[in-house]
């Protein structure tokens, strides 16, 4: 054991020296956080106060709003209608960024013409339709009906549809928690590419730079490859907890200070509530419902860990076992690419399972060790029905099982595999090496 | 201290090894001898236990040698092998560790040998930075820092220029003197001869010769002597007769010779001395032995028309 522990803390200072794995501990989720940071800015405003002109030449609006504009958003009414060019050029509306035509017959032809200078983010939009129809149900109810405002909007209501499973019918998720799990299964496929590829790289250079046999005179191939698993194992779970951490923080952070306006979703939240009843377009970006309300973080965290810990072992023998039987650095490669394949095709399962959640498939895809690790993740995400939790504890221990089993075949080929020099690599080779 | 017996080993139905016995005494220096392809380093990683036998075993102190064992054999390959990106230090202290040294041990035995070896100022540096010598003198360390009973020496002499090879060519007899056992595989027959007590030789994974250096010599002598004299060539060459045969000479002066030459017909260096005495003035008479090279060459040769047959 102790023998373990000393190629695994060596394997981990090598990592820690290596200044891609740092560049890439620290900047990858920067580089993530980045990517949130373009599309939180796309769907939400920035600080800036908008003025916007509405020109109702017939006075239908009466020069009135449903309800207060927020802070950021200035209305004034005009009762004349202005051109485009005029409203871009004249220098008296310089000071408008937006004008809204409300013109005399909308009554009966609804139509709503909004110009801008520069384009107005996704909530400064849904902000405008709002007030303009919540203002347009209130001259509806006037012109046409005895009854009240709210009485209205309850039969305007459209009908609400959801799809259930029956043998699952609390789950009211939509496909959207499905990504969450795709996203993380994605996560545990890249890691283990990662990490993969390093175990891989790390053997072949102990195999070529010939180490590996003043190695072999001190511990036996199967605890040196174990050190090995592990201590690359355990630089990636750290690389992956700094990720966490980094990307965890900086999403909290944007919440306080960068966008604010997005999460107590201001008025609209006020107006909803006084009004009983909520229309869709009050209902936040699916992106942001996404990161900051659907991923139940700390339960899928844990799976996540061991969907992980069981993806990184069992194909980290793949990656050992190719690395140690190669004759040359570029004879692997043949070996690579089907590996690459099988990562690959993991993903595209998950994918599979988000649309086809509940197909004899999908229930297969869940319990082999090769797709395992991201369909489990895309199933955590949409919530097992009771008394289907067996195939999560069952697709945990076939994972570990076959991951158990293919360090045994990996230390084989290890063993066998390791003092062989400038060979061609046949699968052939490989499975008679199993068998020593 | 060790002892391998009928030792086989088989790759693609090939045999690599074909039942290879010996023993190795302790504060015994063992040449392990025998052309490229020979079977040596498989050898020497069965006994390692890096590769397993097909066939016999491998002891140590008597009982079958376990992973446990090799906490006491120090081996060095011959293709040499460091971490390149790792610094000397770390080095030495990350394999002494791993052959069972504390933290303390391993750091004091690296001092010793840092000292010892005139490399303490390298200590930081990383070992791609070093030299080819420079980096053996590293891996040297690295098998003796454990103090080991038993070294297992791969072409130890190989990359080290004449002064380091008398360096390391002194500490094996030191360790030797300490009661410590030294397999040595090597193509340098002078080594051989100046610090293996006994040596074997394998050709094609086939036990051809064992034995003392002194024996095997003796074993493939062809009856040469070498006589030094003063005096007359031409009434030494009357005086031998057709019982000799002169096989070489070396003229120092007009009247000083050394002759080589071989006995026929059953004569003794004592008839040849009967016949030239009062002849000329023998200075010095020596038997010839073989070089270890020759016993190497001629052995490997017989062998080779052996198997052709």
């Amino acid at each position: 054991m102790n023998k373990i522990i000393l190629i695994a803390q060596r394997e981990i200072a090598e990592r820690f020296q290596n200044r891609s794995f740092k560049w890439l501990m620290f900047l990858g989720p920067l580089a993530v956080l980045g990517l949130v940071y373009l599309f939180l800015s796309t769907t939400t405003s920035t600080n800036k106060d908008w003025k916007i002109l509405m020109m109702d030449k017939k006075e239908v609006f009466d020069g009135k709003l449903a309800t207060n504009p927020p802070s950021n958003l200035e209305f004034d009414f005009i009762n004349a209608f202005i051109d485009y060019e005029d409203f871009a050029y004249q220098e008296k509306y310089q000071d408008y960024d937006i004008s809204v035509w409300i013109n005399e017959k909308i009554v009966s032809n609804k139509k709503v013409i909004i110009s801008y200078r520069e384009r107005p983010p996704e909530n400064i939009q849904r902000q405008i339709i709002y007030l303009v129809e919540r203002r347009m149900e209130e001259i509806m109810v006037d012109q046409f009906t005895e009854l009240s405002v709210s009485k209205f909007r309850e039969i305007k209501q459209s009908l609400n549809f959801s799809f259930k499973d029956v043998y699952d019918p609390k789950n009211e998720k939509s496909t959207t928690a499905s990504w969450v799990g795709f996203s993380f299964g994605t996560l545990i496929i890249l890691f283990v590419f990662m990490f993969g590829m390093t175990i891989l790289r790390s053997v072949s250079r102990e195999k070529s730079n010939r180490i590996v046999e003043v190695l072999l005179s001190s511990v036996n191939p199967r605890q040196l490859l174990t050190g090995k698993i592990l201590g690359v194992g355990f630089s990636a779970l750290v690389q992956f907890t700094v990720w966490a951490v980094i990307v965890g923080t900086g999403l909290y952070l944007f919440r306080l200070t960068l966008f604010p306006d997005m999460f107590s979703a201001g008025f609209v939240a006020d107006e909803v509530a006084k009004t009983d009843f909520s229309y869709e377009l009050a209902n936040q970006s699916p992106f942001v419902e996404l990161i900051y309300n659907q991923i139940q973080y700390m339960n899928m965290l844990i799976f996540f860990g061991l969907f992980f810990i069981g993806g990184y072992l069992f194909y980290g023998s793949f990656f050992a076992m190719i690395g140690s039987s190669m004759g040359s650095e570029s004879d692997g490669q043949q070996f690579i690419i089907p590996l690459t394949l099988l990562l690959f095709s993991a993903i595209l399962s998950g994918y599979y399972v988000v649309y086809y959640p509940s197909t004899t498939l999908s229930t297969w895809l869940g319990f082999i060790p090769f797709t395992s690790p991201m369909v489990m993740m895309v199933d955590l995400s949409n919530g097992f029905a009771d008394g289907s939790a067996w195939k999560l504890i069952l697709s945990i221990i076939i994972l570990f099982g076959s991951a158990f089993l293919m360090m045994i075949i990996a230390g084989r080929i290890y063993k066998n595999g390791i003092l062989r020099f400038n060979h061609r690599l046949k699968l052939r080779m490989l499975i008679k090496w199993t068998k020593k | 201290m060790i002892s391998v017996e009928n030792i086989s080993k088989y790759f693609n139905r090939e045999t690599i090894l074909h039942d290879i016995s010996f023993s190795l005494e302790k504060g015994e220096i063992l040449g392990l001898l025998g052309p490229n392809g020979a079977g040596k380093t498989t050898l020497m990683r069965i006994i390692n236990q890096i590769i397993s036998a097909d066939k016999g075993y491998v002891s140590y102190g008597g009982d079958l040698i376990k992973e446990k064992h090799l906490i006491n054999i120090g081996y060095l390959p011959e293709e040499r092998g460091l971490y390149q990106s790792m610094s000397v230090e770390k080095q030495i202290l990350f394999l002494g560790k791993l052959r069972g040294l504390s933290s303390t041990e391993a750091k004091d035995q690296m001092e010793y040998w840092l000292k010892r070896f005139g490399i303490q100022a390298w200590r930081k540096k990383r070992i791609e930075e070093l030299s080819k010598g420079m980096a053996q003198k590293v891996q040297f360390i690295c098998t003796v820092l454990h103090e080991p009973d038993v070294l297992i020496l791969d072409e130890p002499f190989s990359g080290f220029d004449p002064i380091n090879i008398e360096l390391i060519r002194k500490e094996l007899l030191n360790f030797k003197k300490k009661g410590k056992s030294i397999i040595i595989s090597t193509h340098n027959m002078n080594n051989v001869e100046e610090i293996c007590d006994r040596a074997i030789l394998i050709n094609e994974g086939h036990m051809v010769l064992q034995g003392t250096i002194h024996d095997l010599r003796q074993q493939f002598k062809e009856d040469l002597f070498k006589i030094s004299f003063t005096g007359n060539m031409i009434s030494f060459a009357n005086a031998l007769w057709t019982g000799y045969e002169i096989i070489d000479k070396e003229v120092h002066s007009e009247d000083s010779f050394t002759i080589y030459l071989k006995m026929r017909e059953g004569n003794k260096i004592n008839d040849l001395l009967n016949a030239v005495i009062g002849q000329v003035n023998i200075t010095g008479v020596e038997e010839v032995l073989p070089s270890m090279e020759n016993v190497f060459v001629k052995s490997i040769n017989a062998q080779n028309e052996v198997l052709s047959e």
